[in-house]
């Protein structure tokens, strides 16, 4: 059995139905890519997981570690061990990036980290995501550009420490540099720590730096096909058209 | 001296706006503290119980205050400190301590280094008698009696009181405080400090105004006047918390900043069951810069009503306000924000900005800033938000292992967080937070609510 099991999700906004039975299985330690283009459905699935209050789920499943937690709010997802890394991350005005750090890892543990501890957490993911103090003391993503923003993220993830975490098009609007920084900092967690990735994406430019093992691919609320590495190149050459045939049900 | 009736009858025209600035206006002229009070008690005599409207449904009335109910409460001199005021002044060091408990100042001290040096903290009352020049030289010359019943009130029957002096090119590091304490429900607290400061003086000074939770009306009527001379360097915070029993707040406070002087003025209004003031601001002189941060959280049914003013008297003066307020359960908040520019000001710059959360639906905040600019050559500009707390930003902290709750609690934490840090006073910092945060607390579950019903 995988840690994250999704079976035949269905997923409605107050308007429309996006999600029509999405099956999907990550195990810490893997990496997936979940590629398809705008629209297909992708951010959606991203915020049902971690549990968006705005996304029905009227039919199937989320299991993590066999557990049902297809109703079980935000919180207690991200306590068992899931992350997502947002596509248009808030800005929480006044509380400042260390602040807000040390709240979240406090949120599951029982006793409240050491200051000692948590300022080597801290700097050893800084390390690794080339940022420096004084940006971990600014206010959570208060002016921050794109790329910070992004940055921030994978810092969160990297302090939090999840068993699978969902990266929402953290690739869009990066530079380069910041593009590279990223990834590092994803495959540095998945070496290290086994963590597990569900990589979201209508480009391939992030699958340059992360090498995804198993790469799906959403076309209007479904996955249509899966492969491998090789997938990527395949779409990267050819775009998503050959995948509208009417025998997939999509046309 | 022309007077300015506000108070309107029920049913008479309301305006947009409410207030006046004083605008330079100040009944001391010369005559003695004793002729004032008694010019004083004479207005006092013949107004009524005020009600302030304003168009907008916007009413503050105190009407239902039982004047006759109240009494002065007196205390010996050495009563010493009452419990409320000790656990919020805490124990850092402080270059001074007055504390007025109902009618008596219970509690004096000063640094000894610094009474040397010729700064003088004491009773009101006392300075009017061991140093009447000075005092006459200052005391209301920008304040007035005539304007309510309140202000006549205070005027004709302040007792004990505070006066604070510091000499020409006297710093002091650590704060002097100020403490205004009700104790028991029924007391009537009329109130007056007096600050002077002389050139090159640089100082901190917190006054507290602070009552132990009960049952019962109680009333304090309160002015407070600084005067910063030239070259001067100020940080005044004012921390306002009359706890949960019926107690009214009517004041006015005024502060002026000379010759390139600066001051920054921190008001924190915490609490209390109707409060009324009126706090300006005065930049007086070239050079003169003004600082106004100021927070207020309602909550129950209490009603605020704060009117400020940025007032500048002359050219190439510098002002800069900004207030954020918060209100949960049925409480009422108004904040009233004039920048006043007078004629022949020119090269003045000044912004004034206005935030508020609202909590929940019962809740109500007006905020009304306005700008009367009767010059040219100036910059003066304003602007706010009315804001709820995000759905956005609680499921962003959810993602994070945070509970609704708690989630909640750091963005308005957060959204007052910017204003406590510029107190730069670590135990008043602590104490607004952890007051803000018991606020929250206690409202946690209609915030929810509301939260949740968007």
């Amino acid at each position: 059995m995988a840690d994250l099991e999704i079976h035949n999700l269905h997923v409605r906004t107050e308007d429309r139905e996006i999600l029509r039975g999405v099956d999907l299985a990550i195990s810490k330690g893997e990496v997936h890519a979940l590629m398809g283009p705008n629209g297909s459905g992708k951010s959606t699935l991203a915020n049902t997981l971690l549990g968006h209050p705005g996304y029905e789920v009227t039919e199937g499943q989320i299991l993590f570690r066999g557990e049902d937690i297809t109703q079980a709010d935000p919180e207690n997802r991200a306590q068992a061990g899931l992350f997502l890394a947002f596509q248009y991350p808030v800005s929480i005005p006044g509380v400042s990036v260390a602040n807000f750090l040390r709240m979240a890892m406090n949120a599951k543990r029982e006793e409240p980290i050491g200051i000692k501890e948590f300022g080597g957490e801290l700097r050893h993911a800084a390390d690794i995501l080339h940022v420096d103090r004084e940006f971990t003391s600014r206010h959570l993503n208060d002016g921050f550009s794109g790329g910070e923003k992004k940055r921030c993220e994978i810092l969160q993830m990297a302090m939090l420490k999840p068993d699978i975490s969902v990266l929402d098009e953290t690739d869009s609007g990066l530079d380069i540099d910041a593009l590279r920084t990223v990834a590092e900092g994803v495959n540095k967690l998945h070496g290290e720590l086994g963590m597990g990735a569900l990589i979201i994406t209508h480009y391939q430019r992030i699958l340059h730096y992360i090498t995804p093992a198993f790469v799906h691919i959403m076309l209007d609320g479904r996955i249509v096909h899966e492969g491998g590495p090789e997938l990527v190149e395949q779409l990267e050459r050819e775009g998503y058209d050959w995948l509208r045939s009417p025998s997939n049900g999509n046309g | 001296m022309a007077t300015a009736e506000r108070s309107t009858k029920r049913g008479a025209a309301r305006a947009a706006t409410l207030y006046q600035a004083l605008d330079g206006r100040g009944a001391g002229d010369g005559r003695s503290v004793d002729e004032l009070r008694s010019a004083a008690l004479e207005v006092y005599e013949g107004a009524e119980l005020p009600a302030w409207r304003r168009s907008g449904f916007w009413t503050t009335s105190l009407r239902d205050l039982d004047l006759d109910g109240l009494s002065p409460r007196s205390h010996a001199p050495d009563a010493g400190i009452p419990p409320i005021v000790a656990e919020a002044i805490g124990d850092e060091p402080r270059a001074g301590l007055l504390v007025q408990r109902g009618a008596s100042v219970v509690h004096s001290e000063l640094d000894p280094a610094l009474a040397q040096r010729g700064v003088v903290l004491c009773a009101l009352e006392e300075a009017v008698r061991d140093y009447p020049d000075l005092v006459a030289r200052y005391f209301m010359s920008r304040l007035t009696y005539d304007r309510d019943k309140f202000e006549a009130a205070t005027a004709a029957f302040w007792s004990g009181g505070a006066f604070l002096y510091v000499p020409r090119n006297v710093v002091v590091e650590q704060p002097f405080q100020l403490a205004y304490a009700i104790d028991e429900a029924g007391t009537v607290q009329y109130a007056h400090t007096l600050v002077v400061a002389e050139e090159g003086a640089d100082f901190r000074l917190r006054e507290y105004d602070l009552a132990p939770d009960f049952e019962g009306q109680a009333l304090h009527a309160g002015a407070f006047e600084l005067y910063l001379g030239d070259n001067a360097r100020c940080r005044l915070a004012h921390f306002q918390d009359w706890g949960t029993g019926q107690v009214y707040d009517v004041s006015t406070h005024f502060v002026r900043v000379g010759r390139d002087s600066h001051c920054t003025w921190i008001p924190i209004h915490l609490g209390g069951h109707l409060t009324r003031q009126h706090l300006e601001f005065s930049t007086a002189e070239p050079g003169a810069d003004m600082r106004h941060r100021g927070i207020y959280f309602t909550e129950g049914d209490e009603h605020l009503d704060l009117f400020t003013v940025d007032l500048h008297e002359v050219g190439h003066t510098t002002g800069d306000t900004v207030w954020k307020g918060a209100a949960t359960a049925k409480s009422r908040a108004s904040y009233e924000g004039l920048i006043k520019i007078v004629a022949d000001a020119q090269e003045s710059h000044t912004y004034l900005q206005t935030h508020s959360m609202m909590l929940s639906p019962r809740a109500k905040v007006d905020a009304i800033p306005s700008l009367i600019v009767e010059t040219d050559s100036v910059s003066a500009s304003h602007g706010g938000t009315v804001g709820e707390v995000d759905e956005a930003q609680i499921f962003y902290m959810q993602t994070r292992g945070l509970s609704r709750e708690e989630a909640v609690k750091v963005i308005v934490e957060g959204y007052f967080e910017p204003i406590v840090v510029q107190l730069e006073d670590e135990p008043l910092e602590a104490l607004v937070r952890e007051r803000i945060s018991a606020k929250l607390a206690a409202a946690a579950d209609e915030i929810e609510a509301y939260a949740a019903a968007k």
